[in-house]
């Protein structure tokens, strides 16, 4: 009962399970049911041909979505597709096609438009294109030894599609397995079965893709044809005592030696060197374990290497095997060492010599040297051994000629002896060599020479670097005499300078040296001449520079460049030959400054120095001079000429600047005129005061140029004088006219009332007219107003006289006029008529001379000058000028008023006798 | 239609191919080299090269007493080895070559099959038997393709040594060691004669 329950409880769960899994698939097929479907599937197209896809719709679908093949819209990756490409087949095929196709992986998707606008998917599909792949070309195996044979090939244009390359391989019984090359190396194939030899195998490639299939050509060949063996390997190198130039090779053959025969490439080489040599091919084509390599240089290291083939030459070369060197045995020096020696130190007796020679290079030791043997023989003496394991032996010689004899030994035996003959102290080196020169090529430094005419045994060539830092430590080669050129062997650097020198070497001693100087390799110089101004002129400039240290040139200085400019112009280029060291820019311009700098060039390029700046003076030198110096002597010529001639004119200058004041202490009044009244009457103030009247003064003015032109008006001059003086009788006398005179400060300005107040100060003076009239002596002195301000000098100077005078007029009662004079200045207000009278006295000079001789005669013409007075009062506020101009018309006015005057006058009897005062007189106040 | 079966070897095999017609008719898959002579020299050389070398590397991989007493043990004494004459013409020659060879490569099969699992750390020894049996395949293939091409000989009737794999393993070293003795003796004869 239990088995038959649990039998129907599993059967349920049986028939549960597959009712389960049979809806799934249903539901499944129903979800997964499309609408229709594109044909082909998978389209693979060869690019640039046409592609036509078909798209068939289902009944079921189309009559749900209520659709046919018109509703089908195409897309290619989402893009639709024009309508041109399209084409309806039938009710339920639509077609695209597609022309031409470029390379593609595109998806190409049916779609419906349900209901006539919603897009549906119905199918898509991925359209691949490319192309059929080439015949593989250049089909060729190669045979490891020991491992499985590989193939490969070229497969040709790129097909952009999965291709599948397969070797295929047979022999002519059977048919081996497919070799079907990974998709990473498409063009090549290991095989799986070990190569057999002696079998011909024939090999071809098939390409398969998509769009087609193809077979490269067949290849047949025999397998050990194409081997490539293994190197031969333990190779070993051993050398020969007997044979110094013989090293032995030995290896062991690849087991492929028992298949096939080998030949063999064996090359060689110095250890140093970087080219291999190689055994002729024809010593080593034969199957063998060693070879025997000859003619190498004697206790020299050789490395050998060697590969193998196929004898016949078919197959491939082996890899080459390791390196293996070997070093030949030694063998005699081939040459005797380069020998020369320096004199260190030289008394009267004796000298210090060092002999030095050069170690043998290790081509000419041919093994290593264990020491030297060293021969001095003195003239006509017996020899001396010495051995030496240096490369120079110290040694005192006589002042004796010498013969030094060396010679280099190793294991084998010693080289050919060098022989130096060491002349005696007086010895005179003569015929050197000629043309000596020195030159790079080839990265060397190469000294040619012409050789003299005397039989030279050796040359000996030294050189050292030239250097301001450092000392000149030589270094020396030793050449045949029968050469004259050779390069410098030794360790030389580029753009240092190099004294060389050329000794030959002759059978009595060292001839002449001779030297030159070279560059290995010459460079730009590291610095720059620093160019300087060593004088500067107004349009040029002399420049001045050193010459460069030898340690910064870096080769021969051709020429130096000089740049100049100005800061806003181009810049200016000169070149100046290198053996100059001073140059003159002309054509400057002056007063500007200027920027200049010097590149210093060798043949490898230049180095600029440093940049410069002066500035040209705007005057060249000695053209201030020139200026100034012709200025100051015109001027000076001007000033002495001048001074000439006021000494000249004196007089007349001081008759206008500094007249001459009379000095009264010298007058002598009884000399006057026996007729003149007693002084007293004419000094007595008070007696003027009394009465008012001179009756003992006559005043005649008589001017020698004036005599023509005014005879007339000398009458009515006479007249008014006689007036004048009877009015200045009246008045104040001389002090009375000074007053007037003092009054010239303007009454509006306060510095000139107190430069008034200082010229109150002053003494006026009259001037005494000496010259009589027509040469007649004067009966009596005349007085003439003066104008001048001039202290009394005579007066300052000698205090005393103007003592005596004082103390003459105290006597004489002129103290008290003194006085009055001081009191009428003392006062602002004297006359301020007069002072615009004199303001326009100052105006002009022109006029001056005129003026001045009007106004004298107006000073000296009491009537006259009242009139002026008159006149002016008029004009007061007038301007200083409009006050000349009318004062010049007032002077004629007053000319024709005094000539008016004279006439009114000339029928009055002619006397000297003082006139009353008129109308318009000078009134003291 | 090809009747030279015994190309395919195999381990077991000891039974006579099946004889076919005399007059069947022969081809290839290609023509043979024109030097498959020389090819078929070159290879017996190869083989006799190694001939020794696999011999003594056999007995001494199977240790004692093998190597002391090589003469009781190793005697050329194989029975119904196929018979070779030097002296025959290039055509009886190769016939008796192929028969040679196929008997050789069918034992070198079961020999190299009995020392894998005899001595399976003899990887030298087992290197060897192969190479002598890629060889011997290569060599059946060229006398095929000369008598093919050139004799036009379609079927060589060929036998085989007997079955070792009821044999205990002592037998099986010993008739293995027997078949590389009388190898290396046929061999020099056969190479001798091309």
């Amino acid at each position: 009962m239990i088995w038959k329950y649990t039998s129907k409880m599993m059967l349920k769960v049986w028939l549960v399970q597959v009712l389960v899994v049979f809806l799934i698939t249903e539901c499944i097929g129903e979800l997964v049911d499309t609408c229709g479907v594109i044909s082909p599937e998978s389209p693979v197209i060869q690019s640039g041909s046409n592609f036509t896809a078909f798209c068939v719709l289902k009944e079921k679908c189309m009559s749900v979505y209520e659709v046919n093949a018109s509703h089908i819209i195409w897309k290619v990756n989402r893009v639709l597709i024009p309508e041109e490409q399209y084409t309806v087949i039938n009710a339920t095929t639509s077609s695209v096609t597609f022309t031409n196709t470029g390379l593609l992986n595109v998806q190409l998707i049916c779609n419906i438009l349900a209901y006539g606008q919603i897009e549906m998917n119905v199918y898509g599909v991925r359209i691949q294109t490319g192309f059929p792949p080439e015949k593989p070309k250049n089909l060729n195996c190669v045979v490891k030894e020991g491992k499985k044979m590989l193939c490969q090939w070229d497969p040709g244009r790129e097909t952009h599609l999965e291709t599948n390359y397969t070797l295929k391989s047979e022999w002519a019984t059977e048919k081996f397995d497919d070799c079907k090359a990974k998709p990473d190396t498409p063009t090549s194939c290991l095989v799986d079965y070990s190569p057999v030899y002696f079998v011909n195998i024939e090999v071809w490639v098939e390409a398969q893709n998509a769009l087609g299939k193809v077979s490269s050509d067949h290849i047949n060949f025999d397998p050990v044809d194409k081997v490539k063996p293994n190197p031969p390997r333990n190779l070993s190198v051993s050398n020969s005592e007997e044979l110094s130039s013989i090293l032995k090779l030995t290896w062991i053959n690849p087991s492929i030696m028992n298949v096939m025969r080998l030949k063999y490439d064996i090359h060689y080489k110095t250890k140093d060197a970087s080219t291999w040599s190689q055994i002729p091919p024809e010593d080593t084509a034969t199957t063998r374990t060693s070879f025997t390599v000859q003619d190498l240089k004697p206790f020299t290291e050789y490395v050998f290497r060697i590969r193998c083939m196929k004898a016949d030459g078919k197959g491939f070369w082996s890899d080459w095997s390791r390196d293996a060197s070997g070093i030949t045995y030694e063998a005699r020096p081939s040459k005797a060492p380069s020998f020369w020696y320096k004199i260190l130190s030289h008394t009267q007796d004796s000298r210090s010599a060092q002999l030095i020679w050069k170690a043998l290079p290790p081509s000419e030791a041919n093994g290593k040297i264990l020491d030297y043997e060293v021969t001095l023989t003195r003239w006509k003496s017996c020899s001396q051994n010495y051995t030496v394991s240096d490369t120079n032996f110290t040694v005192n010689l006589t002042n004796d000629r010498y013969i030094a004899t060396l010679a280099a030994r190793n294991l084998v035996d010693k080289s050919d002896t060098s022989i130096l003959t060491i002349p005696a102290c007086d010895f005179q080196a003569t015929h050197p060599v000629t043309d000596l020169k020195a030159y790079p090529k080839d990265n060397v430094l190469w000294v040619e020479w012409t050789p003299p005419n005397k039989a030279v045994r050796k040359y000996i060539l030294e050189w050292c670097v030239l250097s301001d830092k450092s000392p000149c430590v030589p270094d020396w080669q030793q050449e045949s005499g029968t050469i004259h050129r050779t390069y410098l062997r030794g360790k030389l650097m580029e753009s240092k300078c190099y004294l060389i020198t050329v000794t030959p070497v002759y059978g009595d001693g060292p001839g002449s040296p001779e030297s030159t100087k070279a560059y290995l390799k010459q460079a730009p110089p590291s610095k720059g001449p620093t160019v300087r101004t060593k004088k500067v002129g107004k349009n040029e400039a002399v420049l001045e520079w050193d010459q460069l240290p030898v340690d910064v040139q870096n080769g021969f200085i051709r020429n130096y460049t000089i740049f100049y400019r100005t800061i806003i112009g181009n810049e200016t280029a000169v070149n100046v030959d290198s053996s100059h060291t001073e140059y003159t820019l002309s054509s400057l311009t002056s007063d500007t400054l200027y920027m200049v700098r010097m590149t210093a060039y060798t043949d490898e390029g230049g180095k600029d120095g440093p940049e410069f700046t002066f500035t040209t003076p705007k005057f060249a030198q000695g053209e201030i001079e020139a200026i100034v110096v012709p200025v100051c002597l015109a001027f000076l010529l001007t000033t002495l000429l001048g001074v000439l001639f006021c000494f000249n004119k004196r007089d007349l200058i001081k008759k206008h600047i500094w007249p001459n004041v009379p000095d009264p202490s010298k007058s002598h009044i009884a000399q006057w005129s026996p007729h003149t009244p007693p002084r007293h009457n004419f000094n007595s103030k008070d007696q003027i005061y009394s009465d008012g009247n001179f009756t003992d003064v006559s005043v005649v003015e008589i001017e020698a140029n004036d005599k023509k032109t005014f005879p007339e008006d000398l009458k009515s001059l006479d007249l008014f004088k006689k007036e004048k003086v009877s009015t200045e009788g009246h008045s104040s006398g001389i002090g009375g006219s000074s007053c007037m005179s003092s009054s010239r400060p303007s009454i509006s300005s306060g510095d000139e009332n107190e430069s008034a107040q200082n010229t109150s100060s002053t003494v006026q003076y009259s001037t005494v007219v000496h010259s009589g009239y027509r040469h007649q002596v004067p009966s009596v002195q005349v007085f003439s107003r003066s104008e001048s301000t001039q202290p009394l000098l005579d007066s300052e100077e000698r205090p005393e006289d103007l003592q005596l005078v004082d103390n003459v007029d105290s006597g004489d009662g002129l103290l008290p006029q003194q006085q009055y004079f001081k009191q009428n200045c003392s006062q602002p207000k004297s006359s301020p008529d007069i002072s615009h009278f004199e303001s326009s006295k100052q105006v002009s000079s022109s006029n001056e001379e005129d003026f001045l001789r009007l106004k004298q005669q107006q000073i000296s013409d009491p009537v006259s000058q009242s009139y002026g007075a008159e006149q002016m009062k008029m004009f007061q506020g007038v301007s200083t000028t409009d006050a000349f101009g009318f004062e010049t018309e007032t002077q004629a006015e007053k000319l024709e008023t005094l000539g008016m005057e004279a006439a009114l006058d000339e029928g009055m009897p002619k006397s000297y006798l003082p006139q009353t005062v008129r109308r318009g007189g000078y009134m003291p106040q | 239609m090809p009747l030279l079966l015994v190309l395919h070897w195999k381990h077991g095999a000891g039974s006579p191919l099946p004889i076919t017609p005399v007059n069947a008719t022969c081809a290839t898959r290609h023509p043979c080299p024109s030097n498959v002579m020389s090819q078929i020299r070159n290879q017996l050389a190869q083989l006799n090269s190694s001939a020794n070398a696999l011999f003594i590397l056999y007995y001494t991989a199977q240790g004692e007493p093998f190597p002391n007493n090589l003469d009781k043990l190793c005697a050329p004494n194989v029975t119904d080895f196929p018979p070779f004459h030097a002296n025959g013409t290039e055509k009886v020659k190769l016939v008796e070559l192929y028969r040679i060879i196929a008997y050789l490569g069918a034992a070198l099969g079961n020999i190299t099959h009995d020392q894998k699992l005899l001595n399976p750390n003899a990887l030298s020894l087992h290197s060897k038997l192969s190479v002598t049996a890629d060889v011997m395949r290569g060599l059946l293939s060229n006398v095929h393709c000369r008598l093919c091409n050139k004799y036009h000989v379609a079927h060589v009737d060929v036998t085989y040594g007997p079955d070792t794999s009821d044999k205990d393993v002592f037998q099986k070293k010993k008739l293995g060691c027997q078949l590389l003795g009388k190898y290396k003796q046929v061999i020099g004869v056969v190479t001798q004669a091309f």
